[in-house]
């Protein structure tokens, strides 16, 4: 069995992993990352969203073996000492999630697209949020809550999610 | 502490979240019991066969699998699931499959990986049989598919108000119309889950359920496992979204409740994608003939229609749909005379069971349709054919004829707040602009009547806990709608407790008896009134054991800013955490008290919404530029999460406009099957929607709480098609078939083209 190596939320792990094992079942089964979630195995509705290397990717449709070495952020290492990522503050404040599941793909999504458009309209939030599925919101309160997390992070200090 | 404040009306951020937001929610798929076994099925490909023979021997023979089974070996899963009514599924088919999707087999491994590659080694060989994908067809009975309900027709009813069918005659010019509502797969983003643990020492099964209902499923269980009830404890953590699919009998639940104590081994199902398409019920598929007689002014004479509803394979919960669908079809207006037949029919596609709305859009769908094409085919406006037959708030208590008595609100004056908001002459002129230049505006309008609530009970246990915060229990499990938040600010007010000091426990059996559970827009009206109830019962025991403490008579003592002190003498006080405190001393139990809200009521908010839609013409695509909603919802506890509700369950309606539909071929395969092929609404087709509210109390329960879950999703598809109409109006396009796909479009196009 393949041994890899995953820098997850800034912690280092040596793993035996399956070459067939997706980075999901990877993070959720042997990690106990399950903030992750499995909303579809096909790469379409974004809950399984991670940041790999810094960007967005489906950790559904990624084998695990082949991001051993990466840095990967999960919805887990988001807040940081007990502090909430603005993202997920706008979240909270502006009703953003009902059932949650989709949430954590959204959030990272959201973070990613805020370091790179720190100004968004909101078409391009709307555009940016595109590949995940949301069944409860109707999105609204995502949009309004992506908005306001720009805004906050406009206003403050550096943000941006490192993998150190 | 100052509590004077109210907590209901407040628009608060939901306590659930923080949890969520970090991914610290737990759900079903997050369980993990030591030793855990986990199941993977084997489902039917075929919608209708003979299962002759199955072969599991290299299944069985697998490392890592553990257990292979079928109903040919063990008897027990042959069994009809509880709670199925006239024709129950067996946990795993063993002789006939009904529909794609069917259970035949389970195998039980270390892992799914291990799990999928055993069932993949499962040889199923099958008999074709005859399949039935048309309900009008179905119900010619030809080929009966459960010989032992003698036709495929296993629920029909027939309603006549008035002069029924007769008073068609008296209508100087008669409608006629077959209209159609496509299939919809519900699919919540969590699919669904159940995982149970057996422990034989003490005979206890513990069940983690994605389900909507604990009690229920509680009943279930004990029916399959043979447990007493009280030995079964069933818990919904964190549910990934219901909208009334996670809400009844399924396979799974028999087979890993079963399973779990026959193996005394902890079971774990987590469905997929690919199984909730397959194998989770259904909805909205119906085809209605309808008559609808009107008065030259366009006043509404009588409605008859004759429906076919498509239930699939087992009769679910389908019945009690189309029964619905018949209350619902008078939705907001005046009908003197009506007359309905419904039918409900099996076929051979998974089984209908309410879904959202749950015949309220198609009751709706049908009554505003019928309207628009009344309008355009008598010369009249649509807008002036709606106001002319909404009722009228004199005329509450108004009997619908479809056993309902609306008793609130005002419809023509939310719908006139509507029109003035959307200013029709403006868009009317902008219409005129665009068009000149090709782009095709339309717009759509529809008012609708939300019934919610209306039958049995809901309970709430309230407990004082050591730290003087209060515990408030409920079978009414939520799958994110935000109970712990709306049900605490209930509670606050009552108790005259900070909102923070409410711990509200959801969706497990062990911390309250009995319960009916979330569904029909019910919660806040059902265990919401309850809240109040039991607050007020634990208000009066407080009393008693204060003035115990403070040695008064209890009449003397005062409950008043979350105080309880001897009247007249305000400085010997104490408040909830002090009562609390001297309780834990005593070695007491703790103060509790439990009450129930039951009520035969049903609650009648309203909704007065409008569309604008943009067509291109080309692709088929269709739009929403714009999208208004003036909305009765009642005594709103929480107008950010009732606002939630609205909005949610209108872009979800849009996606059964426009989007999304299961699609079967003539073998009864479903050719949709993936978030590629079954499209949901995503953030870019998605609207911002302006809600209005007009919130008028509603009379019949003591707080004046009316359903809000619903609201959104009635209207949706009649106005989505009577807008998309509406741009097409110089050329008379007649739309009989949600959803209103680019396809569907462009065929109603070249139709009216050919004609």
């Amino acid at each position: 069995m393949p041994n890899i190596t995953l820098t997850v939320n800034g912690t280092q792990h040596h793993l035996d992993v399956e070459p067939r094992w997706l980075l999901a079942d990877v993070l959720r089964e042997q990690l106990n990352l399950t903030g992750t979630h499995l909303g579809c195995e096909q790469g379409v509705c974004g809950a399984c969203t991670i940041l790999l290397n810094g960007r967005p990717a489906r950790s559904c449709l990624t084998l695990a073996v082949t991001a051993d070495g990466a840095d990967i952020v999960t919805v887990e290492g988001l807040a940081k000492d007990g502090e909430l990522h603005p993202v997920q503050e706008a979240f909270w404040q502006e009703h953003a999630l009902q059932c949650g599941f989709c949430t954590p793909g959204f959030l990272m999504t959201s973070v990613h697209f805020l370091n790179e458009n720190p100004n968004p309209t909101r078409p391009e939030i709307r555009e940016a949020l595109s590949g995940n599925l949301c069944r409860c919101t109707g999105y609204q309160h995502i949009v309004n809550a992506v908005e306001r997390a720009a805004e906050t992070m406009r206003k403050g200090a550096n943000h941006a999610i490192s993998q150190d | 502490m100052a509590v004077h404040e109210s907590w209901i009306g407040k628009a608060l951020p939901r306590v659930e979240d923080r949890a969520l937001i970090q991914g610290q929610g737990q759900y079903v798929s997050d369980i993990r019991f030591d030793g855990q076994w986990v199941m993977a099925l084997v489902r039917s490909p075929h919608a209708h066969a003979r299962i002759t023979r199955i072969d599991t021997e290299a299944a069985a023979a697998l490392e890592g699998v553990r257990a292979v089974i079928t109903a040919r070996d063990m008897e027990a899963m042959r069994r009809g699931l509880p709670e199925s009514g006239p024709v129950a599924p067996p946990a795993l088919a063993y002789e006939e499959v009904f529909y794609v999707g069917e259970p035949v087999a389970a195998v039980l491994a270390d892992n799914r990986y291990l799990a999928e590659d055993g069932a993949d080694l499962v040889q199923v060989h099958y008999e074709p049989l005859p399949v039935l994908t048309s309900a009008e067809q179905a119900a010619k009975d030809e080929v009966i598919l459960h010989p032992s309900i003698g036709s495929n027709v296993f629920d029909a009813f027939h309603i006549t108000s008035g002069d029924g069918r007769e008073a068609l005659k008296q209508a100087d010019h008669i409608i006629r119309a077959t209209l159609q509502m496509g299939r919809v797969s519900p699919q919540p983003m969590e699919p669904r889950a159940i995982a149970a643990s057996y422990n034989p020492v003490d005979q206890t099964l513990v069940v983690y359920h994605a389900t909507q209902s604990v009690h229920r499923a509680q009943e279930r269980i004990a029916e399959i496992t043979g447990l007493d009830k009280d030995h079964v404890r069933v818990i919904a953590p964190e549910v990934g979204g219901g909208f009334g699919v996670k809400n009844g009998s399924y396979p799974e639940e028999a087979l890993v409740t079963y399973l779990a104590k026959h193996f005394k081994r902890p079971i774990k199902w987590a469905g997929d994608r690919f199984e909730e398409f397959l194998s989770t019920s259904q909805e909205r598929e119906q085809t209605h003939h309808v008559e609808l007689g009107l008065n030259k002014d366009g006043t509404i004479v009588a409605l008859v229609d004759t429906y076919y509803q498509d239930n699939g394979a087992y009769p679910g919960g389908g019945a009690m749909v189309s029964r619905n669908t018949a209350r619902n079809l008078p939705g907001p207006y005046r009908i003197p005379h009506m007359h309905i037949d419904g039918y409900t029919v099996f076929t051979n596609k998974v089984m209908q069971r309410p879904y959202r709305g749950a015949g309220r859009p198609q009751g709706h769908y049908i009554i505003e349709r019928m309207l628009d094409r009344a309008a355009d085919e008598l010369g009249l406006d649509r807008v002036d054919i709606r106001m002319k037959n909404l009722i009228r708030p004199d005329e509450f208590p108004h009997r619908t004829g479809t056993d309902s008595v609306y008793d609130s609100g005002d419809y023509p004056a939310d719908f006139s707040d509507l029109l003035e908001l959307i200013d029709v002459p403006a868009f009317r002129r902008r219409q005129q602009e665009e068009r000149q230049k090709g782009i095709r505006l339309g717009l759509g309008l529809s008012n609708c009547v939300e019934i919610s609530a209306g039958f049995g009970f809901e309970g709430v246990r309230l407990t004082l806990m050591e730290d003087g915060r209060v515990m408030l229990a409920t079978g009414a499990t939520g799958q994110g709608q935000g109970h712990r938040t709306a049900l605490a600010q209930i509670a606050a007010d009552a108790l005259q407790l900070p909102v923070e000091r409410i711990v509200v426990m959801e969706g497990d059996t062990a911390r309250i008896d009995k319960g009916i559970g979330t569904f029909g827009s019910r919660t806040i009206i059902m265990a919401g009134n309850a809240a109040t109830m039991a607050s007020e019962g634990l208000v009066a025991k407080a009393k008693e054991m204060a003035a115990t403490l403070l040695e008064a008579a209890v009449d003397d003592v005062v409950f008043s800013e979350g105080q309880f002190s001897v009247q007249g003498v305000p400085s010997v006080s104490m408040d909830w955490t002090a009562l609390a405190e001297r309780v834990a001393q005593t070695g007491e139990t703790p103060l509790s008290h439990e009450d129930v809200f039951s009520s035969g009521v049903a609650t009648y908010g309203f909704g007065s919404h409008a569309a604008i839609v943009r067509v291109d013409e080309k692709t088929g695509e269709t739009r929403i530029e714009r999208y208004v909603i003036v909305h009765d919802t009642g005594k709103v506890v929480n107008p950010l999460l009732a606002n939630g509700q609205v909005i949610g369950g209108t872009v979800q309606g849009l996606g059964s406009a426009l989007y999304e539909e299961m699609i079967f071929n003539e073998d009864g395969q479903p050719l949709t099957t993936s978030f590629l092929d079954y499209r949901l609404p995503g953030a870019t087709e998605s609207p911002d929607i302006e809600i209005h509210h007009r919130d008028y109390p509603a009379p019949g329960n003591p707080a004046g709480y009316k359903g809000v879950g619903e609201a959104g999703i009635i209207p949706s598809q009649a106005i989505i098609l009577s807008a998309v109409e509406d741009a097409f109006n110089d050329r008379g396009l007649k739309l009989d078939f949600a959803p209103v796909t680019p396809a569907r479009l462009f065929q109603a196009l070249t139709r009216e083209e050919t004609k």
